[in-house]
């Protein structure tokens, strides 16, 4: 009984989820193992007639998608490192201080997202080019970590938030100075805050386009880049867009598995009653 | 002590501020100061200044209006959806169960594809000769006939959102998947005792403990989703007409292929300002609420 | 060891001649290029090249496309940032910009000394002369529209090929019927190609009162009618783009469309003998407009190394360099020694392209013509397809943004 309540109320709906989640990412690695011909074969063939690896391989052999995967991985990576470094600060600051034009400040870190980038990277590309950084890791690194940081500030100030403020003090009265209780009793504490910031700020930098194409692009050309130049003047190189589609994703979720058990019990009833 | 306590939160500040003004705010000021000038991309040396004139033909501009109609459509609608869905996958995901790991990692693929991949597989599947939801459809007997959802102008903004709904919410899932754990298991059990059923511990626990996750998320989505056109860009440019053309991709279009940067940096400082006055809304709301 | 990735590029970057280019190291020349085929690489040709030519290295950077408007971004960027590459690929519709913002070194004193000159046939060169006179373009490839046809049908149905706008419309009703429609549209962006043909060809004329004239109006009514009136296209052309137009022919939804030998081989490959190429019809007095699509090199007036430039981009349009480069961008050689033993495609689809030179043509090249193809005649188009405006509004839209 217990077992079917837990089938129907919880593991049915998740199917549903789930299936809505992955079907246009199965349809997608479903069509990359289809030949040519099978693509635009009208009424749509469900089950593919045949199967074949042709665009896998010519993805690792005569792209340089692997290369560029790599280099997005180095990017993303580096940005949430960077991101995270600059974020958690600034949310305990934002959290457990109040000084004056702190509102004002908070709020000047969110409308600096809001205004559309495809506007900011001309200026911005001249930055770049000032301090020398063009077409390196370190300007897609910098920028993906700083265009994501209201969101990362924002929403690490609220996990923060959450945590109540009695034990900072409880703390501070056994002697810690405010670093050490940031580094020894918020930080273990907001693990799952960081684990949410940190995916959100992977994919971020992971799927980002504009900057990567206008930024870098010779030296450093990241996956979403590489994707584009399988779209022509004439020809979308299906096959190819749908093998390379299908790999891209796989990161990110491959991360968040193992990174989603830290999801659990970083907050619980015995730690908050200290 | 005092001293140190007043330069404290300035010094764990400062990083974030000194990249933000070097990166951002910069950039930001510069291209508000090109929005009071006439700026033709290719007229690099001619750049007169002309005060407010880009601002009052907005005014008159009849696709600027449009286009902010359909990006308040866009933004309720995508924003509202995603959400929704991300709540109930985050409470579901949040229950034990056997295959709970996999499922939780497997429910954020939407989101870790390249919008460019996203924008071309829905194209693809909401195809009117070659799409798997027309024939599905047909065959199921949900549709008489293919619809062409990208051409028609009552279906393109929908099909547009459905896109966005399903490359966002599992944001939502994730960020409200982490809230749940920061509410302590004790307000549960206290409810139980209460006799509170699912519903209401449900009401009266998890929503008012997720509440500050909540209104965040909110407000960081529904600014990304109202800055965001590359999928609009790839699945329907804007069209059919002017159907799915939002404000930044009016200024995007008008910046660039239109290459009248002064004119698109107007409609961007435009489009900064309402958020902007969305979000003080909030915050002082917030701050109210938090002095009540 | 973070660090040193996190450093890795700017190394590089750093370590490349192009940071210091007054050394007297070999001149390293970067030249950008987009092909349409991700797999094709010009490696091979710029290893011919610097071996032919030993104090000078070419850089080639592949560039995204994304309809023009991520390549044109890349370059207007990087010149108004002072750091353009020194040779680019390029086509008409930016000229007139580029002109403006002096990007561009005139290569009249070149051309006329160099001996590729007379290989490259008159009407090319006519093609390629800026509205200054001057010539700030090197053709290295083109294509030219034709109209793609189902022979199998036309023969099941008795029917001609067509050659005239009158030809057309009849066998389009003839082989409309079930699902399966007579023309395939691209009224999506880069759709103008398509409509050109028809209405440009059908009396419309681009200056100044000429696209709102009676014979323009009425030639814009006609073809706008063959959608809304007569259902000739599909239902999805108003946001077609060139994806699905091929995919509907390929997949036996569409009796014709519009397209270019670039996509003679994929065609070939889902329909075999069944597919053929003509010219795109005429109009009612015998005029008919075909697109020339373009593809030059240009010379950035800011690069230093103009002169190794040069001699990178003339290679490339010079006989079997040519060749090969148009094998690699699946388009047509510009020279005439190359065209002869042209074997890329099967021999109907060249046919076509040459019987359509003498109609071939392209959108005046004004500032205005870049905006017109991306956003103004998708949108405008899409809107009188849809019935939102009359044809002859969306006219008097085109006469508005071109001629004010």
């Amino acid at each position: 009984m217990k077992r079917l309540r837990l089938l129907l109320g919880t593991e049915v709906p998740v199917a549903c989820i789930l299936a809505f989640a992955l079907f246009p990412w199965l349809w997608m690695m479903l069509s990359s193992f289809r030949p040519d011909e099978d693509l635009t074969r009208s009424p749509v063939r469900i089950i593919p007639g045949a199967l074949t690896l042709v665009h896998h391989i010519e993805l690792l052999q005569r792209t340089s998608f692997l290369d560029n995967l790599r280099d997005s991985f180095v990017v993303a990576t580096g940005a949430v490192m960077l991101g995270l470094l600059l974020a958690l600060p600034a949310a305990y600051a934002f959290s457990r201080f109040r000084f004056p034009g702190r509102r004002a400040l908070r709020v000047q870190f969110l409308v600096v997202n809001m205004f559309p980038v495809v506007l900011l990277v001309l200026p911005l590309f001249i930055v770049m080019r000032t301090l020398g950084l063009l077409d390196t890791y370190l300007a897609l690194i910098m920028g993906h970590a700083t265009f994501t940081l209201p969101f990362a500030i924002w929403l690490m100030t609220s996990y923060i938030d959450g945590i109540p403020g009695d034990l900072d003090e409880a703390a501070m009265i056994d002697g810690a100075t405010r670093m050490q209780v940031l580094r020894m009793v918020i930080l273990p504490l907001v693990v799952p805050g960081l684990v949410a910031v940190g995916i959100y700020l992977f994919i971020a930098s992971w799927n980002e386009y504009l900057f990567a194409l206008m930024l870098a692009g010779r030296n450093v050309r990241t996956v979403t880049v590489a994707l584009q130049m399988f779209i022509g003047e004439n020809e979308i190189h299906w096959g190819l867009l749908t093998a390379g589609g299908t790999v891209v994703a796989l990161p990110a979720t491959v991360l968040f598995l193992l990174v989603q058990r830290r999801l659990v019990g970083g907050l619980t009833g015995g730690a908050v009653k200290g | 002590m005092k001293v140190e306590g007043r330069a404290l939160p300035w010094l764990l500040l400062a990083p974030a501020l000194a990249a933000t003004v070097l990166l951002v705010l910069a950039p930001v000021m510069e291209t508000l100061w090109l929005s009071l000038h006439d700026v033709i991309l290719y007229r690099p040396r001619s750049r007169p200044f002309v005060g407010l004139a880009n601002y009052l033909a907005l005014l008159d501009d009849p696709a600027f209006w449009e286009s902010l109609g359909n990006s308040v459509i866009w933004v309720i609608a995508a924003v509202s959806l995603q959400f929704l869905l991300g709540l109930g996958a985050a409470l579901l995901l949040n229950r034990q169960f056997a295959w709970r790991g996999i499922a939780r990692a497997l429910v954020i693929v939407p989101w870790a594809l390249p919008s460019v991949i996203i924008g071309l597989v829905w194209t693809w599947m909401l195809d009117f000769n070659l799409g798997i939801l027309n024939q599905v459809g047909v065959r199921l007997g949900l549709l008489d006939a293919p619809v062409a959802w990208l051409a028609r102008p009552d279906t393109a903004m929908a099909a547009v959102i459905l896109a966005v709904v399903w490359q966002g919410f599992p944001f939502f899932t994730v960020t409200l998947l982490a809230g749940l754990q920061g509410i302590p298991r004790e307000h549960y059990e206290a409810a139980a005792i209460d006799g509170a059923g699912r519903f209401a511990s449900f009401r009266h626990v998890t929503l008012p403990g997720l509440a500050p996750v909540i209104a965040t998320a909110l407000l960081l989505r529904m600014i990304w989703v109202a800055n965001s056109l590359d999928l609009i860009l790839v699945m329907t440019g804007g069209g059919p007409g002017t159907a799915t053309q939002t404000l930044p991709l009016y200024a995007f279009l008008r910046a660039w292929s239109g290459a009248n940067y002064g004119y698109g940096s107007a409609l961007a400082v435009v489009l900064t300002l309402m958020l902007l006055s969305v979000v003080v809304t909030y915050a002082v709301r917030s701050a109210r609420e938090r002095s009540a | 060891m973070k660090r040193r990735t996190l450093l890795a590029g700017a190394t590089v970057l750093a370590a490349t001649p192009l940071a210091r280019p007054h050394a007297q190291k070999p001149v390293t020349i970067r030249w950008w290029y987009h092909f349409d085929d991700p797999k094709m690489s010009p490696a091979g040709l710029v290893e011919q090249f610097e071996k032919q030519n030993p104090g000078i290295k070419v850089q080639a950077e592949n560039i995204p496309w994304g309809g023009g408007a991520d390549y044109d971004t890349r370059l207007y960027t990087s010149i108004i940032a002072g750091i353009a590459p020194d040779a680019a690929m390029v086509k008409f519709n930016n000229l007139p910009r580029l002109m403006e913002m002096d990007a561009l070194a005139p290569l009249d004193k070149q051309i006329d000394a160099w001996p590729g000159r007379s290989d490259i046939s008159e009407d090319l060169w006519k093609l390629h002369r800026a509205p200054d006179g001057k010539r700030y373009y090197l053709p290295v490839q083109f294509v030219v529209l034709y109209l793609y046809a189902r022979q199998d049908w036309f023969a099941q149905k008795n029917l001609k090929l067509p050659a005239t706008f009158a030809d057309f419309e009849g066998a389009a009703q003839a082989l409309t019927g079930g699902e399966r429609w007579g023309f395939g549209l691209r009224g999506g962006a880069g759709g103008h190609d398509h409509w050109c043909s028809f209405v440009l060809g059908g009396g419309a004329r681009l200056e100044k009162g000429g696209l709102v004239s009676p014979e323009a109006l009425a030639a814009n009514r006609w073809f706008i009618g063959l959608y809304t009136q007569k259902h000739l296209f599909p239902p999805s052309a108003p946001n077609d783009g060139f994806q699905q137009v091929i995919g509907n022919m390929k997949a036996g939804r569409t009796a014709m469309t519009i397209h270019h030998i670039g996509s003679a081989n994929e065609m070939t490959a889902a329909l075999g003998d069944a597919i053929t190429a003509v010219p795109v019809p005429r109009g009612p007095q015998g005029r008919g407009w075909t697109t020339f699509g373009d593809g030059s090199n240009a010379i950035l007036a800011q690069g230093s190394n103009q002169e190794a430039a040069w001699k990178w981009i003339s290679f490339l349009s010079t006989g079997e360099a040519n060749v090969a480069f148009n094998k690699l961008s699946g388009q047509v050689t510009v020279t005439t020694s190359g065209a002869q033993h042209w074997a890329f495609q099967p021999q109907r689809f060249m046919d076509a392209t040459t019987a359509s030179l003498p109609i071939a043509a392209t959108l005046p090249p004004t500032p205005q013509t870049a905006d017109f193809t991306r956003t103004v005649w998708p949108q405008t188009t899409q809107k009188a397809l849809l019935g939102q405006i009359t044809p002859d509004d969306m006219m008097r839209v085109f006469e508005k943004h071109f001629f004010g």
